[in-house]
């Protein structure tokens, strides 16, 4: 009879297409829109992944990645001097304005780095040498923020184009000038602003001389030193933060920068409401479309429903045979819509934006929503057929 | 007319009282009907629309239960049992032939012809079998893997004699089996009836208000008003004005 079930669900491809789209269009919104969603929320914790050192030290009323108290020198000394810890170096980040060759002013997110090490250093220059920074007045910029620190001129054909910074260019910060040396690749993140790197020690300089400009460190644990248990120890010499670089979001780790980044920006900012909002919108018109779909395929069947009842087919069994049609439809339109939802994802990392970012957890609970779907159609169905007379088939 | 011996009756109603809705909207369709077919036979319900054909139909198909009285359909009471009772009565004891053959269109003809053994719990390999020397006895050998919507008018009817045949119930049920075809095609259909179905064992209740088919009835039973007015042997009896 199951076999009968799903042959009554593939006989007819025009039907069965309109509920695969239906069902397919929900679960590509709702994955969509979450992973969009997510990927946007992942851009408050891009310092973590640009980054990458094993633990960052803080000032302890630091709540987040992108949160600068800085701290003194000397602290340096204090973290370096815990036990189990290899190496600190220096980390300075803030916002400062630069002043192009063309007179505009733009704002940016420059980022100091230990000279002698390079740790936190950019992964990837896609022009330049990282050791040109330790020439005079020298800086990295990334390549996304040479484009937004670009030239804008007419092209041949009348349109704008913009002229991205390359090596050799300049500009000033606090009428210092700073001369590209190099062009990196690293993610983008929330303030969206070009990174500009330069050394640490130099940072004092395009400050003007700030007093503290320790906003972070990086440590490095002995081999063998677990840093979780590295971070507790640090925490109790020094009186200091210290967080772990794991990017895992959905753990119940406290140490973890950005899962508490992430979830700070939950917590304290409109993003996760005004973004929520097209997350639950796109999840409401996928939970209506695909119902509604499958609620137009049960009515169309309850007819022939009818008529099996009264052949004599009880209850159970045609409760099964909604309930296969509705999983199948269920799984290949998951399916469908899932994969085209990673489609278009890819298609959007290729061109980096927006961010789309798909959670095995959106996959599941996609998966979990389309099937719900399935399985409510299924019992509203079920519902329907034990309501209706087995006399009815008798009626015209 | 002699009441028949006990083991000859096939289907019985006694005092059988049906309405529908309650207060000013209150229907009475069957009122005190009495009802008798034999084993052997093909018995056929006339009457005006109306009447109360469709809904003694269904009454002593299970469908439907009575408000009144007594049914009993090869010796098994019907009154008194639960749902899931009748259900199975259902799925041992009876054929159906429906005025618009009810035939799943999604499904390929043989498959149609296969649900009635799939849900007694036959395998799928004998429902295959069974539903194939089915088809063929009807003449739709070589139309087993199409869909009914590209057969005839005709063709649908025999498909669904052959569904109504293939577990070969106790009581065939049809109503109204040839209103949706024409004279000849209807009286092929009602051929085919009488000559698959007929058994020594097996009743035939046929419903129709189609008196060009009459002919093809052991015994005619006329309702009027939700009752059995009269029961004749001979169609030439009957007022065929009035149907
Ligand atoms: N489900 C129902 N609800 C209300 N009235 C009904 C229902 N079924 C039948 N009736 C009424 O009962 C009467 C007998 O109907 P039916 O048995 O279908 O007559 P026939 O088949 O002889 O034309 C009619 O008046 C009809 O309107
Ligand atoms: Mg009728």
């Amino acid at each position: 009879m199951y076999r009968l079930a799903l042959n009554m669900l593939f006989g007819d491809r025009a039907k069965l297409a309109m509920l695969l789209c239906g069902l397919a269009f929900s679960a590509l919104l709702m994955a969509q829109q979450t992973s969009v969603f997510f990927g946007i929320m992942s851009w408050t914790y891009t310092p973590v992944y640009n980054i990458r050192a094993p633990i960052w030290v803080s000032d302890p009323m630091v709540e987040q990645a992108n949160d600068a108290k800085p701290m003194r020198d000397t602290d340096l000394y204090r973290v370096r001097s815990v036990d189990g810890v290899a190496w600190a170096a220096p980390l300075h980040t803030s916002f400062l304005q630069a002043r192009m060759q063309d007179g505009n002013f733009k704002l940016i997110t420059m980022v100091g780095i230990d000279a002698d090490t390079f740790a936190g250093a950019p992964a990837v220059l896609s022009q330049g040498l990282i050791e040109d920074l330790r020439l005079p007045n020298t800086v990295i910029v990334d390549e996304w923020g040479a484009q937004l620190m670009g030239r804008v001129t007419k092209g041949a054909d009348g349109k704008e184009v913009v002229i991205p910074l390359k090596v050799g260019d300049t500009f000033e910060v606090n009428d210092l000038e700073a001369r590209i040396v190099g062009i990196c690749k690293v993610r983008r993140a929330f303030t969206g602003g070009p990174f500009v790197y330069t050394t640490y020690d130099r940072t004092k300089q395009y400050t003007l001389g700030a007093r503290r400009t320790l906003s972070f460190m990086l440590v490095e644990p002995q081999p063998g030193v677990d840093p979780a248990k590295l971070c507790a120890r640090i925490e109790a010499d020094t009186g200091l933060k210290a967080w772990t670089s794991d990017t895992v979001i959905w753990s119940w780790s406290d140490r973890s920068l950005a899962r508490n980044t992430f979830w700070w920006f939950w917590k304290n900012t409109g993003i996760p409401f005004s973004f929520g909002t097209a997350v639950a919108l796109g999840l409401f018109v996928g939970i209506a479309v695909s119902g509604q779909t499958f609620y137009s395929f049960v009515l169309e069947n309850l007819k022939y429903f009818a008529a099996i009842k009264a052949m004599g087919a009880g209850m159970g069994v045609i409760a099964r045979m909604l309930l296969v049609q509705a999983f199948t439809a269920g799984l290949l339109g998951f399916g469908l819509g899932v994969g085209m939802a990673q489609a278009i994802g890819r298609a959007m990392i290729e061109k980096g934006m927006p961010p789309f970012i798909m959670f095995p957890q959106i996959f599941w609970a996609t998966l979990a929503l389309v099937l719900g779907i399935s399985l409510v159609s299924a019992i509203i169905g079920i519902i329907k057929v034990s309501r209706v007379d087995a006399a009815t088939v008798f009626r015209g | 007319m002699s009441t028949p011996p006990a083991q000859t009756v096939a289907v019985r109603t006694r005092g059988v009282d049906m309405f529908f809705g309650d207060g000013e909207t209150k229907v009475t369709a069957l009122k005190q009907a009495d009802f008798e077919a034999n084993r052997g036979e093909l018995i056929m319900l006339v009457g005006p629309s109306g009447c109360g054909k469709t809904t003694l139909l269904s009454v002593i198909a299970g469908t439907l239960t009575p408000q009144t009285g007594t049914v009993e359909v090869f010796g098994q009471r019907l009154d008194g049992l639960s749902q899931e009772e009748l259900t199975a009565f259902r799925r041992k004891h009876l054929g159906f032939v429906f005025q618009s053959f009810n035939l799943i269109p999604t499904l390929s003809v043989l498959e149609n012809v296969m649900v009635p053994l799939l849900i007694q719990g036959a395998s799928h390999d004998v429902a295959v079998t069974k539903a194939l020397a089915m088809l063929a006895k009807v003449g739709l050998k070589g139309r087993e893997y199409g869909q009914p919507n590209a057969l005839s008018g005709g063709q649908q009817q025999r498909v669904a004699i052959a569904r109504a045949l293939v577990h070969e119930p106790s009581l065939l049920i049809c109503d109204e089996p040839t209103s949706a075809l024409d004279k000849d095609t209807g009286a092929q259909i009602m051929q085919m009836v009488r000559d698959l179905s007929r058994s020594p064992e097996r009743c035939v209740v046929v419903v129709t208000h189609d008196h060009r088919i009459f002919r093809f009835a052991d015994r005619i039973a006329e309702m009027e008003d939700g009752r059995i007015r009269r029961v004749v042997e001979d169609a030439g009896l009957l007022d065929t004005n009035h149907l």
